[in-house]
């Protein structure tokens, strides 16, 4: 099933109005200094965040909006711009889950595979993100490892006004006194007024 | 097709099927892309005349790019110039609706897209260290965003540092560009003249 036609199908199920703009979504959320933690949550906290930090107020969708979360990518930044290993220098093993509602749809899914010279992405198109060029200086403009992406196999639906939320679980994960994103993207529906107006 | 259709657009399915893309750079440093193009150089800066097809002429956009164009007109790299913590936040507006909505391309390498492992000279002369640079794309997933003829679209943007929330402003010699690659439709006299 495609993702116009998973949409289009638990939209129907829910009773959700399928009359939107379709489009291309990119949700994010940024988490300033997250320090050293076992437990990242994303799009809880949206207080203080700039546009450029995230395109949501609040953890669910608009009403008349919906999206398929096709892909979760994350990264992780310094204070000087560079970005740096997700977790701290020698990609520590950590876990991702998505939560939708009362219900995780991504339970526990390993990212460290997905980042990292030693990484064997779970797909076969991330072939830079096991490369890294350890004898190269990151800074902001030099950038010697990629974000870590992870692209699913099934459509997860985010319904309109459903709260969702992101984890990733660590034990201790650096994760450094700049800042962490991250971004679920897929085919979405947005808000259109169409002949309502 | 099916916009076409819904649009009333009954001739467009004559027209000849091709593969298409329009780029233009922000050199007003306005906040906006593609229209002010009517005022842009062709080809060097822009490859359309005005923000809006001729009759019977469309556009499928499935891809849209950002680049940099820097004073002397050449394409940069986006992360090379803005560093890794850009972040631009755009919206695609046709006619009066806005189709694309706060949609992020991260510096470091948007989701969907890869890089390039190039090479950068830390210092002129000296040993070339490979480095990342990254593509900065939205593939369009699931279903492209149709441009119908004579109606005009541009792209806004902001460009932000993620880290510290605070606005990036570009300047002469880091002017940001984009193109909208997808399916095109040309005009086709075949049936007409």
């Amino acid at each position: 099933m495609s993702q116009v036609s998973k949409l289009s199908f638990v939209d129907g199920k829910l009773g959700a109005p399928t009359s939107g703009q379709q489009t291309t979504r990119v949700l994010f959320n940024t988490i300033e200094a997250p320090g050293t933690t076992s437990s990242l949550t994303f799009f809880r906290s949206f207080q203080g965040l700039t546009n450029g930090q995230t395109n949501l107020t609040q953890n669910k969708l608009d009403s008349m909006e919906s999206m398929v979360i096709k892909t979760i990518w994350l990264a992780q930044y310094a204070t000087d711009g560079s970005l740096v290993d997700f977790g701290g220098f020698g990609f520590p093993q950590q876990t991702v889950s998505i939560i939708v509602g009362n219900q995780t749809v991504v339970k526990n899914l390993p990212i460290h595979f997905n980042q990292g010279q030693n990484g064997q992405a779970f797909d076969r198109l991330h072939e830079n993100a096991g490369v890294r060029n350890q004898s190269l200086f990151a800074s902001a403009n030099i950038q010697n490892v990629m974000p870590c992406e992870i692209r699913l196999l099934t459509d997860i639906v985010i319904p309109a006004q459903v709260a969702f939320e992101v984890r990733v679980d660590s034990n201790s994960g650096v994760y450094g006194t700049g800042a962490v994103v991250c971004a679920l993207a897929g085919y979405g529906k947005i808000f259109s007024a169409g002949n309502s107006f | 097709m099916h916009v076409a259709n819904k649009l009333g657009l009954t001739s467009l399915k004559d027209m000849q099927a091709s593969t298409g893309a329009v780029y233009d750079v922000d050199t007003e440093l306005s906040g906006t892309i593609f229209s002010q193009a009517t005022r842009h150089a062709n080809p060097s800066v822009t490859n359309i005349n005005e923000n809006q097809f001729e009759v019977n002429e469309a556009l499928l956009v499935e891809t849209i790019a950002f680049y940099v164009k820097n004073a002397t007109g050449e394409v940069e790299n986006f992360q090379n110039i803005y560093g890794s913590n850009a972040v631009i936040v755009f919206d695609l507006i046709i006619g009066n609706k806005r189709t694309m909505k706060d949609t992020p391309v991260f510096a470091s390498g948007s989701p969907f897209v890869f890089a390039n492992t190039a090479n950068f000279t830390a210092t002129s002369g000296e040993i070339n260290y490979q480095s990342f640079l990254p593509r900065h794309q939205v593939f369009m997933e699931g279903a492209g965003i149709l441009i119908p003829p004579q109606v005009q679209w541009y792209v806004q943007y902001t460009i932000y540092n993620v880290v510290t929330g605070a606005i990036i402003a570009p300047t002469d010699a880091t002017a940001l560009g984009c193109y909208l690659f997808g399916t095109k439709v040309n005009l086709n006299f075949n049936t007409s003249i």
